[in-house]
Order: C-alpha cells, then structure tokens, then sequence
C-alpha cells in the first residue's frame, strides 16, 4: 500500500507541475501562424507540407500549436522531443513575426548529431500479484547506427519470468531510407511459477519442456514497401537449456515476416490513427529446428482523439499449429491483456490460441478500460473472460486498478509504473 | 644601476603570458559598482550597469524567456568575510517579436509578482535593478564593507527523461550541461555615512 501512496505522489506531481513559462513571456499573447522546421537539407512549413522525416505522434504535437496562442515552454518541449526523436544534436527554436501582426512563426533547426549515448528505462511495472517487472538499455547513436546494450527482468509477458541480457544493432538506413536492419541477441535465465511446474506434471505429454535457460539471436530487416505499409523479413534462432541435471539443448529456428500498416488522418480538431499488423513466425526441421510450429497473430488497433477525449480499441488474436517452446506461447492476464486476470489461473502454460479486444477511454489523463478475451488449446472449450479498470495516465507514468469480473470474489490488481 | 623605466616593460614573452593567464581568473571582469544608500537599504545604480547582452540577448531575440538571478553580498574584507547572507533576487525577461522597435519585458515571480512591459533594453536593466535592494540593519553607519552584484542567467532546462517509449537520459546532455552566464560586478571599501543618499524607495526583504 506504500507503493500505491507513492505512485500517487509521484503521479499526482506530474499532473500538477505545469509551466510558467507563458506568464513570463510577452509573445504569449500572440497567436502562432505556422512552425516550420528545418534540417540538413530539408525544410517543412507544417501549415501546407507534412514531412515524412517526422513521427505522426510528433508531427501532431507540432500541428497542433498552430491557431493557439504561443506557449514558450511547449516549445523547449517540443525541441526535446524532435531531438530525441532524431538523435539530433541540438534542435533550436526561435520566433518571428509571422505575415499578419500578432501572429509569429515558430521555427526548430534541428542540428544532426554525430553520435550519442543515452539511458533509456524502456519498463518498470509494479503489479501487485507479479512484483516488479523492469527493462532498461544504454545505447550510442552514431548516425544512423544504434548500439544497445540492456538489461531485462519480466514475469509479465510470458508463462516464466525471465532475467538477463539483450544486445541490439540497428542500421536505419541502409543505403535508402526505405531500408532497414536489425539485429538482437538476447540470453535470458528463466524462473516457473509453481502453477506452471504443477500444470507440466499434470500434462506432460501435450506441452513442450521447461527450460532453465535461452538464448536467441534475431536479424531481421524492414522494408517499406509503399509508406505506411512496411514488411519485415528475417530469422529467429533460438535454443533452450531443459531444466534437469542434463540440460539438454532443444533448438527454435523460425523464420520471421511481419506486416504492419499505420495511417493517420485529422480532421478539424480530431485525429484517428489506423494500426493493422499481421506476423508469421514459422520453425521447420529445414531450419535445424527441434521444435516444429507455426505462429500466427494478427492485430488491429483504432484510436480517435478530440481534445482532451481519446477512445481506443485493440483487438488481437493468435493460432499456434505444431509444438511452440512455452516462450512463444500466448498469454493473456497481464498488464497489456485481459488486465485485472492471473494468467497463471487463466492458464499456467500459456495458449496456442488467443483472441483479445481492449477497449479504452481517457479523459486528460484519467483512464477506464474494459477488456474481454479468450485463452485455449485446440480442441478445448472457449471461455471468455471480462475485466474492467479505471487509473490514471499521464505521459508514460500509469496507475490503474483492475477488476477481474467474476462471480463470486472480487480481487482487484494494482498496477504502476512505467508502461510505453 | 639599472633605468627607471626598464621595469616597467613588459616583454613580449609576458604579454604571452599574461594573455593565457588572464582568461583563469575570473574576478578580472568584476566592473565597478555606484551603490546609492536611503537611510535603509543599499541599491544598486544601473549607470554604466549593462547585462542584458552576449548569448542571452540572442535567445532573448528569438522569443525565449530569459531567467536572471541577481545575488548580492556584503562583505567585512575584500569578498572573503561575509558580513551579511547573500539575498538573491529573479527575473523573467522576454523580448516582444511585435515590439515597436527594441522592447522587452519582465517579471518578478514575487510573491507580491511583478511585471513591466515596453522596456527599452537599458530600461529593463533598470528596472531589474530597482528592485535589487539590500538592507542595512546591524551596519554601522562608519562601518568598512565590500559589495558584490553577481549576474547570472539560468541556463535552458535538459531534456524532459519522459517519452512515448520510457524514460531516456542523454548522458552527453547530462555531462555536458548548458553553460550559465556570469557578470560580477563590486564596490568597495564603502561606509554607509559616504554613500551618496537617495530618497527611500522601498524595504529590502
């Protein structure tokens, strides 16, 4: 309960901690005309052009000044965001007269940078049924290349918690802008729940081994085929330590494909972005794989904002054919699906079918949610599950209660943290 | 015997020398000061003062808002031995895009908050100053004491760590953080009974 009263401190100080910056500053009574912003030799007047060296998130938060009265301090925010966005050295503002008086253009330059080192904390989740789950890297930028180097601790995502090291390589741009490649690695050591451990006893013959250890390295590279539809292509290669004083090795070799549209339209004052994405993974004896299976999922994701209203919809599902290691199975129960459920309740081994749909509604940063989904093996009965929940959220900072609806108990979750 | 004059040549080697040397000692800057007394607190005149200037005059021309913090001391002895805590004193000030011709303005964050508009550059200086006021008590009147005005600008916050996708620090950012900008300006030996009187303006804080 400490945790919770400090969460919402911290969450509360967030909220309430607003600039001043518009009362100190003269040109706050102007209205801005347009901003404008410029590169190495690029230059992109947001109010008749859109760029596409910009994130749509982004280009909206820059959009969205223009007609509204100068607020300074948006603006260094605004700069950190674009130079964080384009690991760019430095990314200044300035304001000009715009071309009717009282109006001012908001111009950013934004300076490339050669190289940079940063911390990131990518996760870091209380759940009061889960404990701590975290995820944190350091990485040097050096153009377009990306060096990562990070540490994971999560027993959120999948059937085990794994702990351990990830190790990322990133070319953004390989020879064209439409071009990209990826490479991880990752080497984890995995702990079972004890529901997992007794589910293995009881079925040992459906389910693959638990493993006490994994490593995989995955390339990938990612194309766009026409903006916003990109496809990416490439392979998984992974193995497992068994648990049992043999430890012996079982390999996961997949290939990997990946299709994913994003489109985003506003209109007057509203804005609705359009998420599709559809993934293959698939291991076959030809890939010197010992586990032999296939893994699709497919997804949607709707949202539509107006002022301070945003309404979300997420809906996901997945089927599994053949044998999937227990870390490539799915899971619902946790702090993105069917919240407010013990996935080790739901199903301690995880799924090789899925089906989720989430939906939300926020107002400023005050959030409800309702989540329904289905966890199942082939051949077993369908049940769906329902929870509801209400938090608050502000930036990535979140505090939410879920409430699983069941007859019978009520066991609400309490979840904080950092949740991108 | 050597000639009088010979010691007061300075080879070219010391000009050198003095060059790289000088930009080490900070205090060499320190302009003088006119600090006017009203039978209660110091002030400070604005005459031949000029801060608005260098980097932050740009930032200020580009629209930013410029914080200054103006911290003054008393000292017993040639700025070693305080006599008095230093009081610090903020402002705010932004340059009017729309301005007819040069005008800034500027802010106190107070309590009581307190704001000017249509300020030349020198008016603003002024009226940064006027408000700038150090109170004597416990100053005798024959007392001996040092003053000094620093001028410091509050260099542009680091980036916000919050993102879509976490927290980031930038580590470069961090070990390398904006420069301030200083101007230190001093007065003394003064005595209270010497300083130039002024009809009282206001109490210091």
């Amino acid at each position: 309960m400490k945790r919770a009263w400090l969460g919402c401190l911290l969450l509360g100080s967030l909220l309430f901690a607003a600039p001043q910056d518009s009362d100190n500053n003269v040109n706050a009574r102007y209205v801005v005309e347009t901003v404008i912003v410029s590169g190495k030799g690029w230059t992109a007047n947001l109010q008749s052009e859109t760029t596409d060296k910009i994130s749509t998130s982004l280009l909206h938060q820059l959009t969205a000044i223009i007609g509204q009265k100068l607020n300074p301090a948006s603006l260094d925010t605004l700069a950190q965001n674009l130079k964080r966005e384009l690991s760019a050295s430095e990314v200044t503002h300035r304001i000009v007269r715009g071309e009717t008086p009282e109006q001012v253009r908001v111009e950013f330059e934004v300076r490339p940078a050669r190289a940079t080192l940063g911390m990131n904390v990518n996760q870091f989740l209380y759940d009061s049924r889960e404990g701590f789950n975290g995820s944190g890297e350091a990485t040097v930028t050096l153009q377009q290349h990306v060096f990562a180097l990070g540490l994971v601790s999560n027993g959120d995502w999948l059937p085990e918690r794994f702990s351990g090291l990830v190790a990322r390589y990133e070319d953004k741009h390989v020879g064209t802008d439409r071009l990209s490649f990826k490479f991880e690695a990752e080497s984890f050591h995995a702990q079972w729940n004890r529901a997992t451990v007794a589910a293995m006893s009881e079925n040992p013959a459906d389910v693959p081994a638990l493993y006490r250890a994994r490593q995989a390295f995955q390339p990938t590279a990612t194309v766009v085929l026409a903006k916003p539809l990109t496809l990416t292509l490439g392979a998984r290669i992974e193995r497992f330590v068994e648990e049992g004083p043999a430890g012996q090795i079982e390999t996961a070799n997949a290939v990997i494909t990946d299709l994913h549209f994003h489109q985003s339209t506003e209109g007057p004052g509203s804005q609705q972005d359009f998420d599709a994405d559809c993934s293959l993974h698939m291991a076959t004896r030809a890939l010197n794989s010992n586990y032999v299976y296939s893994a699709r999922t497919a997804g949607v994701r709707y949202q539509f904002r107006s002022g301070k209203h945003i309404v979300t919809d997420n809906a996901w599902g997945g089927f599994i054919t053949g044998l999937a290691p227990l870390s490539d199975r799915f899971v619902l129960g946790n702090s993105e699906y069917l919240r407010g459920w013990n996935k080790y309740e739901i199903d301690p081994l995880g799924g090789n079918r899925a089906l989720s749909n989430s939906v939300e509604y926020h107002y400023g940063p005050f959030q409800a949610f309702y989540d329904a989904g289905a966890i199942w093996d082939a051949g077993e009965p369908i049940v769906v599950r329902h929870s509801v929940g209400l938090g608050l959220r502000e930036s990535v900072f979140s505090l939410a209660v879920a409430i699983p609806m069941r007859s019978g108990r009520v066991e609400p979750i309490f979840m904080m943290g950092i949740l991108p | 015997m050597p000639e009088p004059s010979r010691g007061l040549q300075i080879s070219r080697r010391g000009w050198l020398f003095a060059s790289l040397v000088a930009p080490l000692f900070p205090a060499r800057a320190a302009d003088s000061l006119i600090v006017t007394f009203d039978d209660n607190n110091l002030h400070i005149s604005s005459l031949g003062l000029h801060f608005l200037q260098g980097k932050s005059l740009s930032r200020l021309k580009d629209g930013s808002t410029v914080e200054y913090v103006a911290t003054v001391g008393l000292f017993r002895d040639q700025f070693v031995t305080q006599l008095k805590r230093p009081a610090e004193y903020h402002f705010f000030v932004s340059y009017d895009i729309w301005g007819t011709g040069d005008v800034f303005a500027v802010s106190t964050p107070g309590p009581p908050a307190r704001r000017a508009t249509n300020l030349s550059l020198s008016g603003a200086e002024t009226w940064c100053l006027e408000r700038v006021v150090v109170a004597t008590v416990g100053i005798a009147r024959d007392q001996q004491f040092w003053l000094r005005l620093e001028l410091r600008t509050v260099p542009p916050k680091l980036s916000s760590v919050l993102g879509e996708t976490g927290i980031h620090v930038n580590v470069i950012e961090v070990l390398t953080p904006g420069q301030d900008e200083r101007q230190t300006f001093t007065s003394g030996p003064l005595r209270l009974e010497d300083l130039i009187r002024t009809p009282r303006k206001g109490r210091a804080g």
